[in-house]
């Protein structure tokens, strides 16, 4: 009976014990020792036949110990926490359906941003074999660093000279007139090269598409290949269509392939393209080819590097192809090409979406704060009923490490819950917000795996962010406490931790309602703006006859001049006009002049707006004459003449009459008979360019702005503008009609877009807020009524009681406005690209939202602190 | 929900059902590995099909030792005994071990 354990023996016992969780370790070690004396009786009584050695047998410790502690931390406990929180979830279905919903609008919020994010950033064009390998080559100037197209000529001098590249290839979009007589429409399309294709790695969906065979000789190659959409829309995905003609711009051309259904080309902005023809088929404007023009550019280029050669051997091998362009063409003197990897978006239009994706992520980041403070709250206040059970299983032996764990782990389901609920809802977002978006995306956003994958960790992270400090605050109590005194205390420290979550929900929804209200003054503001013209009861649609490739010099002329007279008969049209752009909406266009008394002055020389006009122009859009005259008609008209905008003639003649002085552009001379004023033709936020108005019959210009104004209602005028310009050739449609004042507030739809989101954000961040004040404060009456009732009974009137509940909401209030007037600040700077006509930190937003805030504040105290002063002192003092 | 019980686990509830009531008996009527016994003792008693008791300390400090933990079937467990001893059966059954056993 003397077989006590070896000191060894139990050195390695306790050690294994370590391993075991702290509240199950005693028991543990106790059992192994228990067995251990056991074993040593038993050998000693010489029955060692049976009985393990001692060794073997303590060998078995170190695994028991380990299966304790993956059974505490794994499967099983795991499991267990899960099914108690969904328990929990299920017993108070009210409390998680709030807390659920509330989760979901955050991650809802940043899931939304996120698939955009994908879409247009992250993800790689659709149908692209290796687009890792894929970089963009852009020309630039040494003096004007810019990132443009490319001429034919140059593209083919890059083909030849890139010898880092497994391939260079380029593209351009265009519109493309199709079919003949009645079932004529405009698509988009792309004119391409002819290993475009192949480089990409398309393979065709039906027939061929195109290949080099394709780029011999201009104007040779009349074969097309449809988009899969275009084969679906067009000739219902019938198999035979190949080698069937398809009139493109009115010549015949034939159908050779079909392009797979997930390529819809490498430009992530725009359109996606509906067709495809050789490069070689494009028509140089004014007669001409423009394949062999160095000056005219217009090819996006693209190259592929080739096996082992990295992005910055690739660059450095770009000198020898800029070198062979500085001396290929004397124009190029400081042209220089560039690179930057992958397809879809260039470098500038990567970084604005990366602008805007910013702003946007960083307000849904804002609402997930929100979202989580709000949610921790309702945690915070439930914790105290929970306070009991808490210490019940704490007394009943469960760690305080356990129980944090599972109060986190039933936080985390809830959130999770609210990230699934959000998934349906995803697509939609996305949709909705593509809508809103000042560009327009070809990129498709469905959700993918990784739109998923951060769902689950922006839902991790709120469900550790809420979940976390309520479960510590639960598991500091000390049990004994907790059970003497029941739940009737909340902990100070809870209370204070209450106090700054809903202190941070004020500041954030303070500075989410200054945005909105920035940003709405900048929307009223912009619409109010002088654009120079008046947009009131202007129609404009838009022509294309390049694309019929049927109008040149005198029929061009002769078409123009038709229309006019058949849009001037439209009964409720007071003036038709056609210009070469029309404000704000499109067709815009620069061209270089120089004042031609000193044409080496760099201050009288500018790439100046190029419009032509017809001469109703001014008339129809309301542009005051401030000196000379305005155009008149082909006939009155021999001199090439131009009118100039005001901020041209106070650049290229300070001081001086503009009219009678005469102005080179290209090989040509103008004299200038009349100053009209500025006109924002690009954008409103920016001020006028210098601009110059030609005369439409002396420039061959085939894109066409119809211009209107009208008296009548606008739909009847609109279905008499088809009709019109049908009545002068019925296969030339009219396309983009819209009336100039939407156009105009379309061009602030960045601004109104940001709006719109952050407005929609601060109402249900400013909501969510209050009704957490409200809950805080009502909890806090609650608490004393007690004191409210002796305060009563001693004597206080109601209006005391009242103040003092109030107080204690202003105070809250208080310091979420000066917390929120710090957001706010950090907002309105991080909007400033965004805004109009008002600054960053715009006093009036801020006085508007901090009342707004104070108010609502004021509010959510009101109705606990009626509830106060009507307490019934005897009843409260019973209790 | 419990798995269907492992050949181990049979072994351990029908030693217990036999008469041994703590971890070292029940290795020693086995044979089994001490880091198989303590284990699975420990997931039967999670399951149910076990019930665990310490040993009184009085009874231990007459007999001058330290304490044992004894085990015994609970009705769950005699059921999950029976039921697999049933599948065993049919096992062997199946791979044809009973009729040699029989011829041979």
């Amino acid at each position: 009976m003397n077989g006590r354990p070896s000191r060894r023996s139990l050195l390695y016992l306790r050690a294994c014990g370590l391993l075991v969780p702290r509240y199950r370790r005693r028991e543990w070690v106790e059992e192994w020792i228990g067995e251990l004396e056991a074993l040593s009786d038993a050998r000693a009584r010489g029955r060692k036949d049976t009985y393990p050695g001692t060794l073997g047998f303590l060998a078995g410790a170190l695994p028991h110990a380990l299966w304790t502690r993956r059974e505490e931390w794994t499967m099983d406990g795991l499991m267990q926490d899960v099914r108690y929180g969904l328990r929990m979830i299920r017993r108070g279905p009210g409390f998680s359906l709030v807390a659920i919903l509330t989760l979901a609008l955050g991650i809802g919020a940043n899931g939304a941003i996120f698939s955009l994010v994908n879409g247009v950033l992250l993800r790689p064009p659709p149908g692209v074999a290796d687009p890792g390998r894929m970089v963009q080559i852009a020309r630039s100037y040494d003096e004007a660093p810019r990132w443009d197209n490319w001429s034919w000529p140059a593209f083919k001098l890059i083909q030849s000279e890139s010898d880092a590249m497994a391939g260079v290839e380029g593209f351009s979009g265009g519109s493309f007139l199709l079919g003949r007589g009645q079932d004529t429409e405009l698509v988009p399309g792309e004119y391409v090269s002819g290993g475009y294709f192949r480089l990409l790695g398309v393979n065709p969906a039906v027939g061929r598409l195109l290949d080099p065979g394709d780029e011999v000789s201009p104007g040779g190659h009349p074969v097309v290949v449809l988009s899969h959409g275009l084969w679906q829309r067009r000739y219902g995905r019938d198999p035979e269509v190949v080698g069937q003609v398809l009139h493109v711009g009115g010549e015949p051309y034939e159908i050779v392939g079909v392009a797979p259904e997930e390529f819809v080309g490498v430009d992530a902005m725009g359109t996606p393209p509906e067709l495809w023809v050789s490069a070689m088929q494009r028509q140089g404007s004014r007669g001409g080819s423009v394949l062999d023009r160095w000056g005219s550019s217009w090819f996006y280029v693209f190259g592929k590097l080739a096996p082992g050669v990295s992005l910055p051997e690739a660059e450095a091998s770009m000198d020898r192809v800029t070198a062979g362009l500085r001396s290929a063409w004397e124009e190029n003197r400081d042209i220089r090409a560039l690179l930057a990897p992958g397809l879809g978006l260039t470098p500038e239009e990567r970084a604005e979406g990366r602008r805007i994706f910013l702003l946007l992520g960083g307000i849904a980041l804002m609402v997930l704060l929100l979202t989580c403070a709000n949610v921790g709250n309702l945690f915070l206040a439930r914790a105290a009923t929970r306070e009991t059970e808490m210490g019940i299983r704490q007394a009943l032996g469960a760690g305080k490490t356990r129980l944090v764990r599972q109060l986190v782990t039933e936080s985390v389901a809830m959130a999770l819950a609210a990230a699934l609920i959000t998934v349906p809802l995803l697509s939609g977002a996305g949709t909705t917000l593509k809508a809103l978006f000042p560009f327009s995306l070809a990129v498709p956003l469905a959700p993918d795996l990784r739109v998923y994958l951060f769902l689950v960790g922006v839902a991790l992270l709120a469900g550790v962010l809420f979940g976390t400090a309520p479960a510590l605050a639960l598991a500091r109590r000390d049990v004994a406490h907790t059970l003497r005194e029941g739940a009737s205390t909340g902990g100070r420290s809870r209370t204070r931790l209450r106090d700054t979550l809903v202190v941070g929900q004020l500041a954030i929804s303070l500075g989410l309602v200054s945005g909105a209200a920035l940003l709405g003054r900048s929307v009223l503001n912009a619409s109010r703006a002088d654009p120079g013209f008046d947009p009131d009861g202007v129609l404009v649609g838009f022509i294309n006859l390049a694309a019929s490739g049927r109008y040149e010099g005198q029929s061009l002329v002769d078409y123009q001049r038709r229309l006019v007279s058949a849009l001037e008969r439209i009964p409720g049209v007071e003036t038709a006009a056609l210009a070469g752009q029309a404000p704000i909406l499109g067709g815009h266009a620069r061209s270089t002049v120089a004042a031609a008394d000193r044409p080496d002055d760099p201050r009288a020389r500018f790439e100046a707006e190029y419009t032509v006009v017809t001469p109703g122009y001014f008339d129809a859009l309301d542009v005051p004459l401030l000196q000379g005259r305005t155009l008149r008609p082909p006939e009155e008209e021999p001199e090439r003449v131009v009118v100039v905008n005001e901020t041209l003639a106070r650049m290229f003649w300070p001081g001086q009459e503009a009219v009678g002085q005469e102005l080179i552009g290209g090989e040509d001379r103008f004299r200038v008979v009349g100053v009209v004023g500025d006109v924002q033709m690009r954008s409103l936020r920016s001020p006028a360019n210098p601009g110059v108005y030609y005369p439409f019959h002396q420039e061959e210009e085939p894109y066409v702005s119809i211009h209107l104004r009208t008296r009548g209602p606008a739909p009847s005028v609109i279905s008499a503008m088809k009709a019109a310009v049908a009545s002068v050739d019925p296969e030339v449609p009219v396309t983009g009609i819209t009336d100039l004042r939407s156009g105009l507030s379309r061009s602030l739809s960045e601004t109104r877009t940001f709006g719109i989101v952050v407005a929609v954000f601060a109402g249900l961040a400013l909501a969510l807020s209050v009704v957490g004040l409200y809950g805080l404060i009502a909890y806090g009456v609650s608490q004393r009524v007690r004191e409210m009732g002796i305060r009563m009974a001693l004597g206080a009137p109601g209006r005391q009681l009242v103040r003092l509940v109030l107080a204690r909401g202003l105070v809250l209030s208080g310091f979420g406005l000066v917390l929120g007037l710090g957001v706010a600040l950090a907002v309105g700077w991080a909007l400033k690209g965004a805004l109009f006509g008002v600054g960053a930190a715009n006093p009036s937003a801020l006085a508007g939202s901090a009342v707004l805030l104070l108010g609502s504040g004021l509010l959510a105290a009101w109705i606990p602190a009626r509830r106060a002063s009507r307490v019934d002192a005897a009843v409260s003092l019973r209790e | 929900m419990p798995r269907p019980l492992g050949i181990s686990s049979l072994q351990i509830l029908a030693a217990v059902r036999d008469g041994s009531t703590y971890g070292l008996d029940i290795v020693a009527r086995t044979g089994l590995p001490s880091g198989t016994v303590y284990p699975t003792l420990g997931r039967l008693r999670r399951h149910g099909q076990l019930r665990a008791h310490w040993e009184d300390q009085r009874q231990a400090d007459r007999e001058g030792r330290s304490r044992r933990r004894y085990y015994e079937l609970t009705p769950e467990g005699e059921a999950a005994l029976s039921v697999g001893m049933t599948r065993v059966e049919e096992a062997a059954r199946a791979l044809g071990l009973r009729d040699r056993k029989a011829t041979g």
